[in-house]
């Protein structure tokens, strides 16, 4: 069912925005967000943080540090997201250098795709959670 | 006088509200929108569920994005509090299935962002219709983590709140 058609403004055209018009924007987007599960799922399978934080001690060391004594636990996870968004970011303007011939190519269903194929993985991911409560 | 500690759960518990009242501005923009993109409307007149359904839905774009990033970041900053002084609790007390959904919770958010550029472009160009499926999809996705962030987050809260 085309979701083009809705009642009122939404038939409009939804934007004067250059940015919305641009199709050099449109190979970003997408390839950012079809990038952007992958990469991520990548960064946590080898642990690819930009950055480790502490945040017992508010102390941040770059790319991965293992909790040692008296620092509290480490957070990967805001260096996993940066790493995601430095990747995904850097093909986005790769793929706007790209002509336009071969990012029209791109298939946009795997931009809501790739994200439902990446729930698998997360999930395995956190096997050790899930240990855990199964020994319970 | 107030305890170092009373005073940190109350700082805490702030900006868990703030992080709630985005979180629920974000989830209601969502829902209209998705609604408005799986079935749409065809007329504005009818019951409740017509008129939920019969938003201009492009207009909610730009806001859900502005949104998921507030969101987003207000959740980050509660994080590292959630770290030490939940996480570990809930460990203690193996609740551990609570934890492993919130982690869970974790990495959803971070794919949830990644969407948003697509959607934005996807929404913003609403009259065309060679984005319809796409556009279709990637909301009903968004929808459905945000739905997610949402119930474990209040979930995690009933479990363990800050100063409790």
């Amino acid at each position: 069912m085309s979701t083009t058609v809705t009642t009122g403004p939404a038939t409009a055209p939804a934007t004067g925005s250059a940015l919305a018009a641009s199709r050099k924007f449109k190979a970003f987007a997408t390839t950012f967000s079809i990038v952007g599960p992958v990469a991520y799922c990548c960064c946590v399978y080898f642990n690819l943080p930009v950055f480790t934080y502490f945040p017992a001690i508010g102390r941040f060391a770059w790319g991965v540090e293992a909790v040692q004594s008296g620092t509290g636990p480490n957070m990967l996870w805001y260096g996993w997201t940066l790493t995601t968004i430095l990747i995904a970011g850097g093909l986005g303007i790769v793929a706007m250098m790209l002509p336009e011939r071969v990012t029209n190519k791109i298939p946009l269903f795997l931009v809501w795709l790739v994200p439902i194929l990446s729930i698998p993985y997360v999930v395995y991911s956190l096997m050790f959670w899930w240990r855990l409560a199964m020994r319970e | 006088m107030t305890s170092p500690i009373s005073t940190s759960a109350v700082f805490w518990t702030i900006w868990l509200f703030v992080h709630l009242i985005l979180a629920l501005g974000l989830l209601g923009a969502l829902t209209h929108q998705a609604m408005a993109a799986a079935f749409p409307a065809r007329r504005t007149a009818g019951g409740i569920v017509t008129r939920f359904r019969a938003v201009s839905a492009p207009g909610y774009a730009t806001a859900v994005c502005v949104l998921y990033v507030l969101v987003f970041l207000v959740g980050s900053f509660i994080y590292t509090s959630y770290r030490i002084n939940i996480r570990i609790p809930l460990e203690q007390g193996h609740y551990f299935k609570t934890g492993g959904f919130f982690d869970f919770k974790e990495h959803v958010a971070t794919l949830g962002l990644v969407l948003l550029p697509a959607y934005w472009y996807f929404w913003k160009n609403a009259q065309n219709p060679e984005y319809d499926n796409a556009r279709k999809g990637v909301t009903l996705v968004l929808a459905v983590m945000v739905w997610f962030l949402f119930i474990v987050g209040h979930v995690l809260n009933n479990a363990r709140g800050f100063g409790a």
